[in-house]
């Protein structure tokens, strides 16, 4: 039935007419015009500018990408893999990571202005007569070697905060959920750049020929509130096949990859292969990018049949493993099952897998809500890293926990004994990193009795990636992508890397 | 663009087009010379042909001379003289062929001998100026015989700010560009005169305001900047000499003759001044020190890029984790031992690069592990669930840069872990059951 499938193309049978006839005159003219046009002013510009750069880059194949991508990694990576625990919607640095016993003396006092310093609130909270100020009624207790300070809504996290490089004094520049969370993803506050995972896919490639590099999964027990786009895992103006890869959060983290019963899956292959042929064919015929990210794309998911199953399958876990993580982590698409998902995933070498949990924007009722943020994710969190830890994957893999920015000192809205909302804080937040270059146990950075202003060691955004990206080897600054004329990077013009916080 | 590459490429050949009128010219001045002895007499007759030759040459010099000075690296009063020179040099000539020609008038015999002698001279002077181009001012100068270099101030005392440290600063780190004739963009470094008068970008010193110096701005831009010195890839300047300079400009005011004690606030600078004068070690950059990670100095800095490919077609994972040294992570997991066996020739020839190994999977013996022991440079081995035993331990506690190893679900037991611990650069052992099965 399907031999003529066997028959090879000849470009002159009347059906390939149509491609014959998209190279027509016009397409010929600005096809060929553009390329004299390129070669005459190559030899006019390549004279000056090729002698004087030279000299500072060499060799030079003449080609700025395959330069840029040649001389990664710039420095020895500490980190083969990076997991990325994003914590959206802002988590509440004073409920969780910084201590403020002071705040409980003036429980209900207004912010002072000299803390405020003038600082820009969100619309939710600027028309307020009074900013009250809303000590943690959740208490904190010291763990580990450091004696370091964590809320009772974390036990299982402080019981690993021996491996945790808190950092107290992270900040960032946009106060509201998309430009934040964009911008920490991105490195720009507006939609349109490559996403860090994509970035680093693009620099360093794969380690895993049956799994896509950046593999994105997303909790399906939190609240929606603060919705994701896919291109916060985008790739920009990187080539297409950069870009992450969502797992649906379901039974079945990638659909259709089993064949109906009674069926071989024999043509399917041949469909393929011939789909690949006309693809080449196309490739061939217009050189657009897109063609060959879609290759790949198709040749990636083929391959996927037979590798994701694999990765999928929990049902080989042992007890323990579900015991450890939590009783959520047998329900598919959960925070706890997608961390051992994650787990296994890092097993077989994906590069960037990045979670997202939904569910910390508490303008209001946040004693409540945090109490069940924090168990569904508390218990599987700490025993992802003790399970890295045990496995050895800790030594070559930096796992990453935060938001896009923190919450307010004062209450949004009324403050009562147990009841308090926290608006939207930029200024100061907390988050961590464990594993592969990172000190363990140890603690960075101090915001002042309020955790409203950075008093010691600020980390801008753009120096944690800075630092991100150092740890898997690649100097941020040279890891640019020329996109409409000028060159980008992650860290824009910025970044500095964190250097007290390596070990 | 290329027309002008041309024509620079045809300048740079006045250095030598020169000498042929100087040849030239020498030879007819002497047959002219040696003509008024009688032995001599019949080179008269030459003189005027030798002096058609020269002219041309001269002529062909001055044209090429003017294509180099296009180029417009060089001092420009010099450049001037020496063009004028030059051009009064071929026009004489060429009179002093019309008059050895006969054909134009005829001067007496003497007269033109010793106006000769006064070409010769003008062609002489011309030529010391062309040589003041190319190596300098002081390149010929009687003064180097009788100059006192300084001598290298014995105690902190003795030292002049701007003498001893920052002129030889600048000497060694811009004189190339920038001193000796050699004014590119316009500036001279030779002396503080010359430092306020500037090039092209203004003066390179605003006393007492280094961030207003031009020459502060340039030497602490970023390396990549076109505007950056010392340029075209030359080595940037040291922190502690762009310290120097700058405490130099805004206490010293950049002036000479000012004796470092002299000037108030001079405890904090001693330190790098002692560096430049060789009178204490040089200080590790702290910014380098974090660059230059610590990395075991016995790695190769190149590795065999066939034995690589070879390994990729077997499926091997190659990840070049650094370039110079050249050092590799090597992962194929869940490998059998023909899988090995099949690698071995290329593992041999990557041996002192692989400083990552994973070969995690559930059929390795410490049979098939023989060639661990060729590891010298290995610092993380991962063998999880492989069936190996005790006997590994001992390869392995030999490598002696194996920092981490990783031996969860191995059949080694504690008598071969105590084994592994008297390993002195072993930092941790992974020998647990983490699934807990």
């Amino acid at each position: 039935m399907s031999e003529h499938h066997d028959i090879p193309f000849r470009l002159n049978l009347p059906d390939f007419d149509s491609i014959h006839d998209k190279m027509d005159r016009r397409r010929f003219l600005t096809k060929t015009s553009f390329g004299l046009g390129t070669m005459a002013l190559g030899s006019l510009l390549g004279n000056s500018c090729v002698q004087n750069s030279s000299k500072i880059i060499t060799p030079s194949s003449g080609d700025l990408e395959s330069d840029i991508l040649k001389a990664i990694p710039h420095l020895a990576p500490k980190a083969k893999r990076v997991v990325y625990l994003f914590m959206s919607g802002g988590p509440s640095q004073i409920e969780t990571f910084d201590y403020k016993p002071s705040l409980t003396n003036m429980m209900g006092q207004g912010l002072p202005d000299s803390v405020r310093n003038g600082q820009r609130l969100t619309g939710m909270s600027a028309n307020q007569g009074i900013l009250p100020v809303a000590p943690s009624i959740f208490k904190f207790n010291q763990h580990g070697g450091n004696k370091t300070w964590v809320s009772e809504l974390l036990p299982h996290t402080a019981s690993v905060v021996d491996d945790l490089c808190i950092v107290k004094s992270i900040y960032t520049e946009a106060i509201n959920h998309d430009p934040a969370i964009t911008f920490f993803q991105t490195g720009n506050q507006l939609p349109g750049r490559p996403s860090i995972g994509s970035w680093i896919s693009y620099g360093l490639g794969s380690d895993n020929d049956n799994l896509p590099t950046f593999i994105v999964l997303v909790s399906k027990n939190a609240p929606q509130d603060q919705p994701l786009y896919a291109r916060l895992w985008g790739n920009g103006f990187l080539p297409t096949k950069y870009q992450g890869v969502q797992f649906r959060s379901g039974k079945d983290p990638v659909l259709y990859l089993n064949n109906p019963d009674g069926y071989d899956g024999e043509d399917r292959k041949e469909m393929l292969e011939y789909l690949y042929k006309l693809n080449e064919q196309q490739n061939s015929a217009y050189s657009d990018p897109e063609m060959s990210a879609r290759i790949s794309q198709y040749e990636m998911a083929y391959r996927m049949q037979s590798s994701v199953p694999e990765v999928m399958d929990l049902s080989k876990e042992p007890r323990q493993i579900f015991e450890l993580y939590g009783k959520d982590s047998k329900e598919p698409g959960t925070f706890a099952a997608n961390c051992i998902l994650a787990r296994k995933l890092l097993e077989k070498d994906v590069k960037f897998v990045q979670l997202y949990h939904q569910g910390w924007d508490m303008h209001g009722g946040l004693p409540s809500a945090i109490k069940k943020q924090c168990k569904d994710t508390d218990q599987a969190t700490a025993a992802f890293i003790t399970d890295l830890k045990r496995r050895g994957l800790l030594e070559d893999t930096l796992v990453v926990w935060g938001g896009e920015f923190g919450r307010t000192v004062y209450s949004q809205g009324k403050l009562t004994a147990t009841d308090y909302g926290r608006d939207h804080h930029p200024r100061c937040f907390t988050m961590w990193m464990a594993g592969a270059g990172v000190k363990a146990g140890f603690s960075y950075g101090e915001t002042d009795d309020f955790s409203y202003n950075i008093i010691k060691d600020p980390v801008h955004v753009h120096d944690f990636q800075a630092t991100l990206l150092h740890l898997m080897g690649i100097d941020h600054e040279r890891l640019t992508y020329k996109f409409q004329g000028r060159r980008f990077r992650l860290t824009d013009v910025e970044g500095k890397v964190v250097k007290n916080i390596l070990s | 663009m290329i027309l002008s590459d041309i024509l620079t490429f045809l300048g740079r050949l006045h250095p030598m087009i020169v000498h042929l009128p100087l040849g030239f010219l020498i030879l007819a001045f002497l047959f002219r010379i040696l003509s008024h002895t009688e032995k001599f007499q019949h080179l008269n007759q030459a003189v005027s042909l030798v002096l058609l030759a020269g002219t041309i040459a001269a002529i062909l010099a001055c044209v090429f001379g003017y294509l180099l000075s296009l180029t417009g690296e060089y001092d420009r009063t010099l450049l001037r003289n020496h063009k004028w020179m030059g051009i009064t040099l071929a026009l004489v000539s060429f009179v002093f062929y019309l008059l050895s020609s006969g054909r134009w008038i005829t001067i007496p015999d003497r007269i033109f001998t010793i106006s000769f002698t006064g070409l010769v001279l003008l062609m002489v002077y011309t030529g010391h100026h062309g040589g003041m181009l190319t190596h300098g001012r002081e390149y010929i100068n009687l003064k180097i015989l009788t100059k006192n270099k300084r001598i290298k101030p014995a105690s902190m005392d003795q030292v002049y700010l701007y003498e001893d440290v920052v002129q030889p600063i600048f000497e060694a780190r811009c004189g190339q560009c920038h001193g000796g004739g050699k004014n590119k963009g316009g500036l001279s470094m030779e002396s503080i005169n010359d430092l306020l008068t500037g090039g092209k970008s203004g003066p390179a010193l605003v006393s007492g305001h280094s961030l207003e110096s031009e020459l502060y701005k340039r030497i602490t831009l970023s390396v990549s900047d076109e505007k950056f010195m010392p340029a075209n890839g030359k080595p940037p300047l040291k922190s502690h000499e762009i310290d120097i300079i700058k405490w130099w400009i805004d206490h010293a005011d950049g002036l000479e003759n000012t004796k470092l004690t002299d000037i108030k606030g001079n405890d904090t600078i001693r330190n790098k001044v002692a560096i430049v004068l060789g009178m204490a070690p040089p200080q590790e950059n702290k910014e380098e020190v974090f660059t230059a990670q610590k990395i075991n100095p016995n790695i190769p800095q190149i590795f065999d890029s066939s034995a690589v490919e070879n390994l990729r077609k077997k499926d091997w994972k190659v990840r070049i984790m650094m370039h110079q040294p050249a050092m590799l992570d090597l992962t194929k997991m869940a490998s059998n031992a023909s899988d090995i066996k099949d690698a071995l020739a290329d593992l041999k020839k990557l041996s002192g690069n692989i400083i990552w190994l994973n070969l995690a999977g559930d059929k390795l013996t410490e049979k098939d592990l023989a060639f661990l022991s060729d590891l010298g440079n290995l610092e993380r081995l991962r063998l999880e669930g492989n069936p190996v035993s005790d006997e590994l331990c001992n390869r392995l506690k030999d490598l002696n840069n194996l920092e981490v190893v990783n031996l969860n679900e191995t059949k080694v037991s504690p008598i071969g872990l105590d084994l592994l611990k008297k390993s002195p650069s072993l930092k941790r052992i992974y020998s647990g059951d983490p699934a807990g099965k």
